[in-house]
């Protein structure tokens, strides 16, 4: 395992970047840390032979998903990252011995890979490498029909939940007819008139 | 791999933030670093085995989580919408 | 003999009349359901009489039970047994007509009545054992359901409950037998029994193993020492119960199965001394514990107890059929007994305590003259019923052993004392109560006539040789019951014997009832206290038996009760462990999360360790 300058630094962009996203008290500019961080991993996308997904990443992730972010962030107006009590006051110690746990099983657990021989080359990861495999019915064709069926349900889940409630009563069918409002029970000058009138 | 490695590292620090985060939005934050580490981890493999289907992979996962994004931005929208707060700890009602 | 379906109708009368007055019984109401269930059993008896005086009659059902045919048989044996139980059966049953009269239970006190009828007619007329044991177990239940007539009380109810348990020990004996002779003979039928018995060529102490547990279900049955304790509390029941059922004849039943195997028992000199033995103590046990009673009813049960023990005596001296004869009179004279004590009691509202009694021969005229007959006739005097069955007794005894003869002498000179003293301490004196004593209706006064007859006269059936008079009963039994070659006693020992008996009796007769009419002195007092404890047998069986069967009982009832808490426990345990798991269900999400990655990071790290 080569380890030149360009990796060392990438290695301390991501983790810092990391870090903040997980620390910033701002909502906003961990949004933005976060931005950095995939702008960085794209980099590291790129050398690791991946130009095509790196690119997506950009475009999609970086672009489109940590926008999506900020965009409700400003809705709520919930750029404050402290919010009322904090309730699990020594969850902050659970976390950080379980993050750092889990960091060192995850390592030991890595660093066991034996990547085989003789490993094909990438070509770099170009559209016309992957197209082929994207639209093959024999592998991943009915997959990216599927994703593309689940990323238009999303969309619609996400306009219904997100849609006023004026949509539950609009129903007028035959077999549901609405029920008019009783007339109001008679007030006491009315009982009165009508006793009145008997008389 | 150093950038197995390095996902490892990520992923860990996106499990802390997502524990220690008190905010619905920053702790959805911290899930997408870890799910970007895990996509992270996938493009090493491809790498490593020579392999372009990890990268197939890595593309569904960057699909998957924008649609993820979208709905679970709309769920928070629309809870908070009553509660006013985006306190994460305030939702107790499955608690039992 | 003849093949008939009239025999089984004999039976299938009084089960008539079981079912009907169990299920109609209050619709038929008072008195038309005694003197129903009074007709039947006279059918019963009418029907015996005539298939006996054609000779006997057979039935049977092949292959009710694999290899054992369900057959009744009526020869001798089983016809005198039934005269006896369906005659004084009758004359008890119309008696109780009017004993009974008033008391809400009565159609169900008349169907248990003619249930019992039943039962014990099966048990007499069975020829095939497991058709007699249904009848064993049918007489049992009768008395189980009698004897707690009125259930509502504690006492009567565990009487029963006593009755019941006790005799199961005897019917251990019977089926042992049973299953004994079955896989020694192959067949369960009385007859066919006796050929394969007199065929030989069968191991000879299995036979007297088969025998001693006839003997052991015999005891039961019958109250014989050690499993006599059921019958004085048996008296709980009403008296024409206690007339029937445990004077004349369902304590009987023991002896006619002793009988009825003679073959098996005849011969064998262990079993005979052992029934001598076993009769002669409860002869004794008997006499004593009911000179020290104070309950009318109880004092004439432990005489019972006595002439059980003296029947028993008799078939253990090989005389089959004065035992027999003895059954005979003895009902007589002891359901005589019965009934007029019944009679006092009613004629006094109730009273049953002798020392509230005396003096009732001048307000019972009637019944007094049946209380003089029967104390007369159950002392020995001659030339009444009960002399002639006991001095047959004691003749055999003498034939056994001289020293048998001298015990059993002793016996009736108790029997005697035992008899006056009833006599005194109820009819004589002055009247020690506050009652206005009446005297019963005619229709309890006729059957106490007739039995006084019989006890009268019953005895000239069975008159010893020397007396120019036919003895008559003798070879009619004989006939059924086997031919025992007997020698006879010779003229003048004859003559000796029945002149001492007679005498004894009467100088016991007299002596007693001077003696009972004055102040008891200090011995006879000590006596008396510990005979009203039954001689402390049942203190005895409680301390040995009960309290530790009990104390088991408790034991492993409180363990089942534990047992159960512990799974209340071990469900509240699991309560507990709930209540701490919910603890758990924050509902927080930071909190789960936080488990998820401590799930995660054990899960990688024993997955990568291994």
């Amino acid at each position: 395992m080569s380890v030149g300058f360009w990796e060392i630094l990438a290695l301390l962009l991501l983790v810092g970047t990391g870090l903040a996203v997980v620390r910033l008290q701002n909502a906003v500019h961990a949004a933005l840390a976060l931005i950095a961080n995939f702008l960085v991993v794209a980099g590291v996308y790129v050398a690791l032979e991946a130009r095509f997904v790196a690119m997506i990443q950009i475009i999609v992730y970086a672009g489109a998903i940590v926008v999506l972010f900020l965009f409700v962030i400003m809705l709520l107006s919930a750029a404050s990252a402290n919010v009322g009590q904090d309730l699990l006051p020594r969850l902050s110690w659970v976390a950080g011995f379980g993050a750092l746990g889990l960091a060192s099983v995850l390592i030991f657990a890595v660093t066991r890979f034996q990547p085989p021989a003789n490993a094909p080359a990438l070509g770099g990861g170009l559209p016309q490498a992957l197209g082929p495999l994207l639209y093959d019915p024999d592998k991943w064709l009915y997959a990216l029909l599927a994703v593309g069926f689940l990323l238009l349900v999303a969309t619609v889940a996400a306009v219904v939940l997100i849609e006023p409630e004026r949509i539950v009563s609009a129903t007028s069918h035959p077999a549901h007819p609405r029920q008019d409002p009783k007339p109001n029970p008679p007030t006491a000058e009315q009982k009165d008139e009508r006793a009145v009138v008997k008389r | 791999m150093i950038w197995l490695i390095a996902s490892a590292l990520l992923f860990s620090i996106g499990a802390y933030g997502a524990l220690t985060r008190r905010t619905a939005i920053l702790m959805f934050l911290s899930i997408e670093l870890m799910l970007n580490a895990a996509a992270l981890s996938l493009i090493s493999f491809s790498k490593l085995s020579g392999s372009l289907d990890a990268q197939v992979v890595v593309l569904f996962i960057i699909a998957i989580a924008a649609a993820e994004v979208a709905v679970g931005l709309g769920l928070i929208v629309a809870i908070f919408r009553r509660r006013e707060t985006t306190g994460v700890d305030e939702l107790r009602q499955l608690r039992g | 003999m003849q093949e008939t379906l009239l025999l089984p109708l004999t039976i299938a009368l009084p089960v008539l009349g079981f079912v009907i007055l169990g299920l109609f019984g209050k619709r038929i109401g008072e008195p038309s359901a005694g003197w129903l269930a009074s007709i039947l059993v006279l059918g019963s008896f009418l029907l015996g009489l005539f298939l006996l005086l054609q000779g006997g009659a057979r039935w049977a059902l092949p292959d009710w039970l694999p290899g054992i045919p369900f057959s009744l048989n009526l020869d001798n044996l089983s016809g005198v047994m039934l005269m006896v139980v369906a005659g004084v059966g009758f004359l008890i049953h119309v008696w109780a007509i009017g004993y009974m009269h008033g008391d809400p239970g009565y159609s169900r006190f008349f169907s248990y009545f003619n249930l019992f009828i039943a039962a014990m007619l099966v048990l007499i007329l069975g020829d095939s054992l497991p058709v007699v044991f249904i009848g064993w177990e049918g007489v049992g239940l009768a008395s189980y359901l009698l004897i707690g007539f009125w259930y509502q009380e504690r006492l009567n109810a565990d009487s029963a409950r006593k009755a019941f348990i006790v005799n199961r020990i005897g019917d251990l004996g019977f089926l042992l037998a049973m299953g004994l002779l079955w896989s020694m003979f192959g067949t369960l039928s009385i007859s066919e029994l006796v050929e394969k018995v007199e065929a030989g060529g069968y191991s000879f102490t299995t036979l007297t193993l088969a025998g001693f547990f006839l003997l052991i279900g015999a005891m039961g049955k019958s109250a014989q020492v050690p499993l006599m304790v059921w019958l004085p509390d048996a008296m709980a029941g009403p008296t024409p119960v206690s007339a029937l059922i445990h004077a004349a004849t369902m304590v009987t039943a023991g002896v006619y199965l002793l009988v009825r195997h003679a073959f098996m028992l005849h011969g064998d000199g262990f079993l005979s001394g052992l029934i001598v033995a076993v009769g002669f103590l409860t002869a004794i046990y008997g006499a004593l514990c009911s000179l020290g009673q104070w309950d009318i009813k109880r004092i004439v049960a432990y005489t019972t107890l006595s002439q059980l023990g003296f029947m028993f005596v008799a078939v253990g001296v090989g005389a089959y059929w004065v035992a027999i004869f003895h059954i005979v009179t003895h009902a007589f004279f002891k359901a005589l007994m019965f009934m007029t004590s019944g009679s006092v009691i009613h004629a006094l509202g109730g009273e049953q305590d002798v020392r509230k009694m005396g003096g009732m021969r001048k307000y019972l005229p009637a019944t007094h003259l049946h209380g003089l007959v029967a104390t007369f006739a159950s002392g020995g005097l001659v030339p009444l019923a009960g002399f002639w069955s006991k001095d047959a007794i004691l003749a055999y005894s003498f034939e056994y052993g001289p020293w048998l003869w001298a015990l059993m002498l002793f016996a009736s000179v108790l029997a005697a004392l035992y008899s006056i003293r009833w006599y005194v301490l109820v009819f004589w004196g002055d009247y020690r109560g506050k009652e206005h004593p009446h005297e019963s209706p005619a229709v309890m006064l006729w059957p106490n006539h007739i039995l006084m007859g019989g006890a009268i006269g019953v005895g000239f059936i069975g008159l010893p040789y020397v007396i120019d008079y036919k003895n008559f009963i003798e070879p009619f039994l004989t006939k059924a019951i086997g031919d025992f070659p007997h020698e006879k006693l010779p003229v003048l020992t004859e003559w000796t014997l029945i002149i001492t008996s007679a005498v004894v009796a009467i100088a016991a007769l007299w002596w007693g009832f001077r003696f009972f009419q004055q102040k008891m002195p200090a011995w006879y007092e000590r006596l008396e206290a510990a005979a009203l404890q039954g001689f402390y047998a049942d203190a005895l069986y409680n301390t040995l038996l009960v309290n530790p069967a009990r104390g088991l009982a408790e034991l492993l009832f409180g363990g089942d009760k534990g047992l159960l808490a512990g799974f209340m426990g071990l469900g509240s345990l699991v309560g507990g462990l709930g209540s701490v798991l919910t603890k758990l269900q924050t509902g927080a999400l930071r909190f789960y999360m936080a488990g998820l990655i401590i799930a995660l990071v054990l899960l990688v790290g024993w997955g990568v360790l291994r």
